[in-house]
């Protein structure tokens, strides 16, 4: 997984706003921040840095298999 | 404080008019079932759409100057813009501060002429002799010129107190009280009467179409790459340029490419690929001229294979490799090595700053395609016509990576100046937006251009049929990527995946389809990179020799008699891609008389 798992949220939205590839969204009904698209998380770590409690966490791999030019 | 009308209403457009659009997709899911399984591990089905065209709302900005894009090149162009009078209004895909490539620049240039050991001109000599004539001096100065002082209001705003930008940023916004309208993303530029009247586009957040009037537009939306692995830039789609594209600009600097590998290990995140440079705050960088960023280790792959080690600087190669990019004799590393970092590399080579923890794959193993395609700083986007960033559009302009003023030429020369050029850029591009503003009268975007950016917005989404962005753009990944189409170009390969990407822009871009508003940016995002990949191809093929991070097998050499000159592409008449030269030391010629090629 990238993006990994918000726990503790107080729904402030910070890590929604500063996700440059939309990965994270506002659940309507709890009022908090949900790992909407996993797969498009780029890993830069922007919303655990925006993120005023520490609620998120992040690991290196991604969640599909990524293209490169040479392996 | 910026005046602004704000009107709501709904779009007008009933389901029925967006399934007339959109036709023509009944056939095409039975190749996507089979290839959508291999690279998906799923089947795709009817579009499960959870939004309907009805549940969106219109609403309509007016302002003198539109600045498009958040990062350091549109703060510059918006705070200058207001300053010099106009009404501004900001939009960007992400948050100020927060999105495309700014908030992963840790380094500014910063040339202070009392305390510099060299000249402008000297350093603008050694740019010009690094990048193989490939600059534009003028932009090249005019970088490090302006530099001082935008650091210097860069630092009243507290940019250097924090390694993230949010917060700084929105202090000269909010003083200034310009409008803001974050996560919404562009998709057209409108021209009327012979000049652009403004942009349309839609939220991230909400069913909701928005359309800017404008009297000028600055965009400053970067450049971009294929959604690159390892490169926070995955935001970055062309948007810009493409859009530019479709009313007429020129765009140039498609054959350059950025050769940054990446960490074999955990390739895909960019975080870890940098070592956590994010966490750093900026500081500046003085004068330190460089030859980065290009396809040394590329070649080194290609001939050798994998693995490839970037060893410490000064270490002996055990293998001596002949040919490969030519690089300037002053800039050659002393043992002939190829792929070796600068002395203090990190994000230093691409933004530039110096840093212990070093780059992707610093003493361990690296793997390309880490950029995948993307920009070199400065010199893939729009062509300017003169030192504003103004385009072959009238009221049109560009600031930053979006703009192809070859600041440095088809390689990164001068670390940290490629913030340093957004900052300037955006700053001049704002001013000369807001003057020319003042002179015109509105012009309000246009019913008609209004229903036809709405339906073309809104037409993957009303696909009951048709194919997954996130498949697409997989697919476009596995052309574009591999080292030996990009990079190590040849003509018949580069052909080879032209007609792969010429069935993705016929067949394919047509039916991106779209179950909500998370794809429909996708799908967006989408059809700018075929349209990427279709120039990058092109002008690869037209460049019939190797310079900077451009490298031909076939043409191995710098071509001075031939090729002491750009390439330009314009869309023709009939919506075919045209290229034109155009000399390294002239602005493009007007009217335009660009040659086709295929």
């Amino acid at each position: 997984m990238p993006i990994h798992q918000i726990s503790g949220c107080i729904g402030c939205e910070s890590c929604i706003k500063s996700c440059p590839t939309d990965v994270i969204k506002l659940d309507q009904e709890t009022k908090k921040a949900v790992i909407a698209y996993p797969e498009d998380c780029q890993i830069c770590h922007l919303c655990r840095l925006y993120c005023p409690v520490g609620a998120i966490t992040i690991t290196p791999e991604k969640s599909i298999p990524v293209m490169v030019s040479w392996r | 404080m910026s005046k602004q009308d704000t009107q709501s209403g709904q779009s007008g457009l009933s389901r029925r008019q967006f399934i007339g659009l959109t036709g023509g997709a009944v056939g095409a899911a039975i190749g996507s079932y089979a290839l959508g399984q291999h690279f998906l591990g799923q089947p795709p089905t009817i579009n499960k759409r959870k939004i309907e065209s009805a549940e969106f709302t219109t609403d309509n900005q007016t302002t003198d100057v539109l600045v498009i894009g958040g990062g350091m090149a549109g703060l510059f162009a918006a705070v200058k813009a207001h300053d010099a009078g106009a009404t501004v209004a900001m939009v960007s895909k992400g948050r100020l501060g927060s999105s495309g490539l700014t908030p992963f620049a840790k380094g500014i240039f910063c040339y202070d002429k009392h305390n510099s050991q060299i000249s402008l001109d000297e350093f603008v000599e050694k740019v010009t002799e690094s990048a193989i004539d490939t600059n534009n001096p003028v932009f090249t100065r005019q970088m490090a010129e302006h530099s001082y002082d935008r650091v210097q209001e860069l630092k009243a705003w507290g940019f250097f107190d924090s390694p993230l930008y949010n917060q700084s940023f929105m202090r000269p916004i909010e003083e200034r009280r310009i409008p803001l309208h974050e996560r919404i993303m562009i998709t057209h530029l409108v021209k009327q009467d012979g000049r652009v009247v403004g942009a349309s586009g839609f939220s991230l957040d909400s069913p909701k179409i928005i359309h800017f009037h404008a009297k000028t537009v600055v965009l400053c939306t970067g450049s971009g790459g294929f959604k690159p692995n390892g490169f926070p830039v995955c935001d970055l789609t062309h948007d810009g340029s493409i859009m530019a594209y479709k009313i007429g600009a020129k765009i140039t600097g498609k054959e350059w490419n950025d050769g940054h590998p990446g960490s074999a290990q955990n390739s895909g995140s960019s975080y870890d690929n940098w070592h956590g440079q994010i966490e750093e705050k900026p500081s500046t960088t003085g004068i330190e001229v460089h030859h980065d960023l290009g396809v040394d280790l590329n070649y080194q792959a290609y001939n050798l294979g994998a693995p490839v080690t970037m060893a410490p600087p000064g270490a002996q190669t055990d293998t001596e490799l002949s040919g490969g990019p030519w690089i300037p004799d002053a800039f050659r590393h002393p043992d002939r090595r190829p792929p070796m970092p600068p002395p203090e590399p990190g994000l230093a080579a691409l933004f530039g700053k110096g840093r212990p923890s070093g780059p992707p794959g610093m003493g361990g193993e690296q793997v390309g395609g880490s950029s995948a395609g993307m920009a070199i700083h400065k010199s893939e986007g729009l062509v300017p016509i003169n030192e504003t960033g103004l385009s072959t559009v009238a009221g049109l302009y560009a600031a930053g990576d979006a703009l192809g003023s070859y600041m440095s030429g088809g390689i990164y020369t001068q670390i940290g100046s490629s913030l340093a050029g957004s900052a300037v850029q955006g700053a001049i591009a704002g001013e000369a937006a807001a003057k020319q503003s003042a002179t015109l009268p509105h012009n309000p975007i246009s019913a008609a251009n209004q229903r036809h950016n709405t339906e073309q917005i809104l037409a993957p989404l009303l696909r009951e049929r048709g194919y997954s962005p996130a498949w697409v753009t997989q697919v476009l990944q596995g052309i574009m990527i591999p080292n030996f189409v990009l990079y190590i170009k040849k003509g018949r390969l580069l052909e080879a995946a032209l007609a792969y990407i010429e069935e993705l822009r016929d067949h394919h871009s047509p039916m991106l389809m779209a179950e909500d508003l998370h794809a429909l940016r996708l799908a967006h995002e989408t059809e700018n990179m075929i349209i990427t990949a279709e120039m990058k191809l092109k002008a690869s093929i037209m460049r019939t020799e190797s310079r900077c991070s451009h490298y031909r097998l076939d043409y191995p050499e710098v071509d001075k008699e031939n090729w002491q000159a750009w390439i330009n592409i314009e869309q023709g008449p009939d919506g075919e891609m045209l290229f034109e030269k155009q000399p390294f030391d002239m602005w493009p010629n007007f009217p335009a008389n660009p040659v086709a090629n295929g």
